[in-house]
């Protein structure tokens, strides 16, 4: 994939009509970023649909078709086990496509996804955010550019709550679990920043207390280029901050990063007085979710076609990133399940879906003068 | 209060020298030491009576002139593969023994040892010196109030540099292997004593992408090691000598442990000043906390002295080594897991 293009500094030059689908918390992260870009919003949801048109300056179409008579583009924000049949409908429709993660519940239905996009030759990009967080993002840099060297031995974490808040994310028919719903994240950076995978192995151990579900999840990855990588996952009692870290070891130095210690603001302050006025969030730089949909808009409106992921105006994130995704997911269920590694090809399985494999870790990286190279002081 | 005499055995373990300054230092103590072995290492690496002259340890050319002093007990910094024929001698001349991590390098000679101090009636105590961290301690206590609630399990990491200043480490003949045989036991340990139960099975990867192109290097690197506990905690290890040699200090050890009530995180050896000194040519880390090996030594004497067993004693340096050699025979069968049945060893 090229580098990346320069920001969208400007509204979309003729406003777009997104048709949004869902209102759970990906559709509420997704909507203001569409509105920052300019655009207009239809929202169609089972339910919460014209709370969130009415935040959002945006309209409620009663039905699919609706949506999908008037939008020209669609954000499928649905529960998971949705994503294939609305997605599809979508493309079908010849609108393009941003689809939250998993792609799908599956991975035939991911595969299913990515046909349906390539049979209408329509775009389709998968919401992986994590890609467009500053820190991974630099990690990402920083790692081909060979500041870590070859990298070596890998660790990615992510946990939070238990997510209660919405009761399909407890049912794994429908979400597929910790592993395919939050750990999938890492699953895909960990990819992108080491390289292709031939082998998954996985442990997962789920407790409910006093009638709360709690789930951690290990995922070892073993890449092409010798790389090998640790992916956590927790969701925990209700009280658990949220936090996400990495570590990552090269033969030529490491990169770490703790959201628990990443700078930015520190506040102690009393509790805000009832009916006190609210306090400002902390300012955190630009969302990565306004950073991924400008990316994704710029794409959608450079071509009314599908474009090759070389293609100047690609997201960093492909429909076939996302199939391999939920393909290594799947994996580590299937290890979970018989307690052994699973190998897989995961530069076979690129090249098979018509994609361009990441690099060996390493093999590829940029050619770095370690006798000249500043000193790493 | 009688002064225990105490031999230290051999120098090829750096900690050799935190030791000797530290059992120097107390008046309940005698030291002698010992290291007939110093021409087997490299003859840039300091060892021999040249190494106790430095730290003011008296000193004896063989091991059978210290066990002859009559030592009440003996600290054993020998090559792992070494530690079993020091340990047995030991045992015979009824010496109390404390003994470098990790225990041996096959799971056969750590049960050798283990019989021959208990059928010697010594105590065996294995050096495992985090265990010893008011951090740790603090872990127990959460876990053991039941403030963490059931156990999900948890994820550990010894990152460290290459060891550098002994090279018997990185020839496994002399250490048992490379990173999974000197970084796996400590977390294995702290695991150990916070669950109460034995590892039901293991999994381990490794590479030898770091140091990769060091001549002295012949073994692994980086290790990823999937452990499962008898009560199902899942655990994963992160043992790689993954440390830049350039770091400001020379490693760590963490643990992050996982449970219904929440999750706690251990970093003994995090607590530091830092900083930028020198001009801007180098990191600082002023390392902060308790001195471990001063707790450790503490405990040992106390165990000495009472004949009471140790925190982390033979049998539990043997339990570990049992995670290590299932590491290492996963990484033998291509990443298999392997399956553990539990040993009378508790």
């Amino acid at each position: 994939m090229p580098d990346r293009p320069t920001p969208l500094t400007s509204p979309l030059t003729s406003p777009l009509t997104v048709g949004l689908v869902g209102s759970g918390l990906m559709a509420h992260a997704h909507a203001p970023a569409w509105r920052a870009l300019g655009a207009d919003l239809v929202v169609h949801s089972l339910d919460g649909a014209p709370e969130l048109a009415a935040a959002h300056s945006g309209r409620v179409a009663r039905t699919l078709d609706e949506l999908l008579d008037v939008a020209d583009v669609v954000d499928v924000a649905t529960p998971t086990s949705t994503h294939l049949d609305v997605a599809a409908a979508a493309l079908t429709a010849g609108r393009h496509v941003l689809c939250e993660k998993p792609l799908a519940r599956t991975a035939s239905d991911a595969a299913a996804l990515l046909g349906a996009a390539r049979a209408a030759d329509r775009q389709l990009y998968p919401g992986h955010v994590v890609r467009y967080f500053p820190e991974y993002a630099v990690l990402r840099g920083a790692v081909r550019a060979g500041d870590v060297g070859t990298p070596a031995v890998l660790r990615f974490a992510r946990g939070g709550a238990f997510p209660a808040w919405s009761p399909w994310f407890a049912d794994e028919a429908q979400s597929g679990g910790i592993v395919l719903d939050l750990m999938i994240h890492d699953l895909d950076v960990a990819r992108w920043v080491a390289g292709e995978i031939t082998s998954v192995f996985a442990t997962r151990r789920s407790v409910v207390a006093d009638g709360a579900p709690h789930a951690l999840a290990h995922v070892v990855l073993t890449h092409a280029g010798g790389a090998i990588s640790h992916v956590r996952g927790s969701w925990g009692a209700s009280h658990t901050t949220f936090a996400t870290s990495f570590h990552v070891a090269g033969d030529y130095g490491v990169l770490r990063f703790d959201s628990a210690d990443a700078g930015g603001v520190r506040t102690d302050l009393a509790a805000v007085a009832s009916g006190g006025q609210e306090r400002p969030e902390p300012a955190a730089g630009e969302s990565p979710y306004l950073t991924e949909i400008r990316e994704v808009a710029r794409a959608f409106t450079s071509s009314s076609a599908a474009l090759p992921d070389d293609h100047p105006q690609h997201p960093r994130v492909s429909a076939v990133d996302g199939v391999i995704a939920v393909e290594l997911a799947e994996a580590a269920l299937a290890s979970v399940a018989s307690g052994a590694p699973v190998a897989l090809d995961t530069a076979a399985r690129v090249r098979g879906l018509g994609g361009t494999p990441e690099p060996p870790s390493g093999a590829t990286l940029a050619v770095v003068d370690r006798t000249s190279a500043g000193s790493p002081a | 209060m009688n002064g225990l005499r105490v031999a230290v055995l051999s120098f090829a373990h750096e900690h050799a020298a935190s030791y000797i300054s530290l059992l120097h230092d107390r008046t309940d103590v005698e030291l002698l030491t010992a290291d007939p072995d110093f021409a087997t290492a490299p003859a840039d690496e300091l060892r021999g009576r040249g190494f106790a002259a430095r730290h003011g340890a008296a000193y004896v050319e063989t091991y059978e002139e210290a066990l002859a002093w009559g030592p009440d007990a003996v600290v054993i910094c020998a090559e792992n593969a070494r530690h079993r024929d020091l340990v047995l001698a030991a045992a015979e001349v009824g010496a109390h023994v404390l003994c470098e991590k990790p225990l041996a390098t096959r799971v056969e000679d750590a049960e050798a040892m283990v019989a021959a101090c208990d059928a010697a009636g010594v105590v065996l105590m294995t050096a495992y010196p985090v265990r010893f961290s008011p951090e740790f301690a603090t872990l127990r206590a959460l876990v053991e109030s039941g403030a963490l609630g059931v156990v999900l399990g948890g994820t550990g990491t010894n990152n460290g540099k290459l060891p550098a200043g002994r090279s018997w480490f990185t020839d496994p003949e002399l250490s048992g292997g490379g990173a999974l045989a000197d970084h796996v036991v400590h977390v294995a340990d702290l695991l150990d004593a916070l669950l109460g139960e034995e590892a039901v099975a293991v999994r381990a990867v490794t590479n030898r992408i770091v140091h990769g192109d060091d001549p002295r290097v012949r073994a692994e690197t980086g290790g990823l090691v999937s452990i499962t506990y008898a009560g199902g905690a899942e655990v994963t290890v992160d043992c790689s000598w993954s440390v830049p040699d350039g770091a400001p200090t020379w490693g760590g050890l963490t643990l992050q442990v996982v449970g219904t009530g929440g999750v706690v995180e251990i970093d003994p050896f995090g607590a530091h000043v830092g900083g930028v000194v020198a001009g801007g040519a180098e990191q600082a880390w002023l390392g902060l906390g308790e001195n471990l090996d001063a707790l450790m030594l503490e405990h040992f004497l106390g165990c000495v002295r009472t004949g009471s067993t140790p925190g982390p004693d033979g049998r539990a340096g043997l339990r570990s080594l049992r995670v290590v050699a299932a590491a290492q025979e996963s990484v033998a069968a291509g990443g298999a897991v392997v399956r553990l049945t539990p040993s009378s060893a508790r």
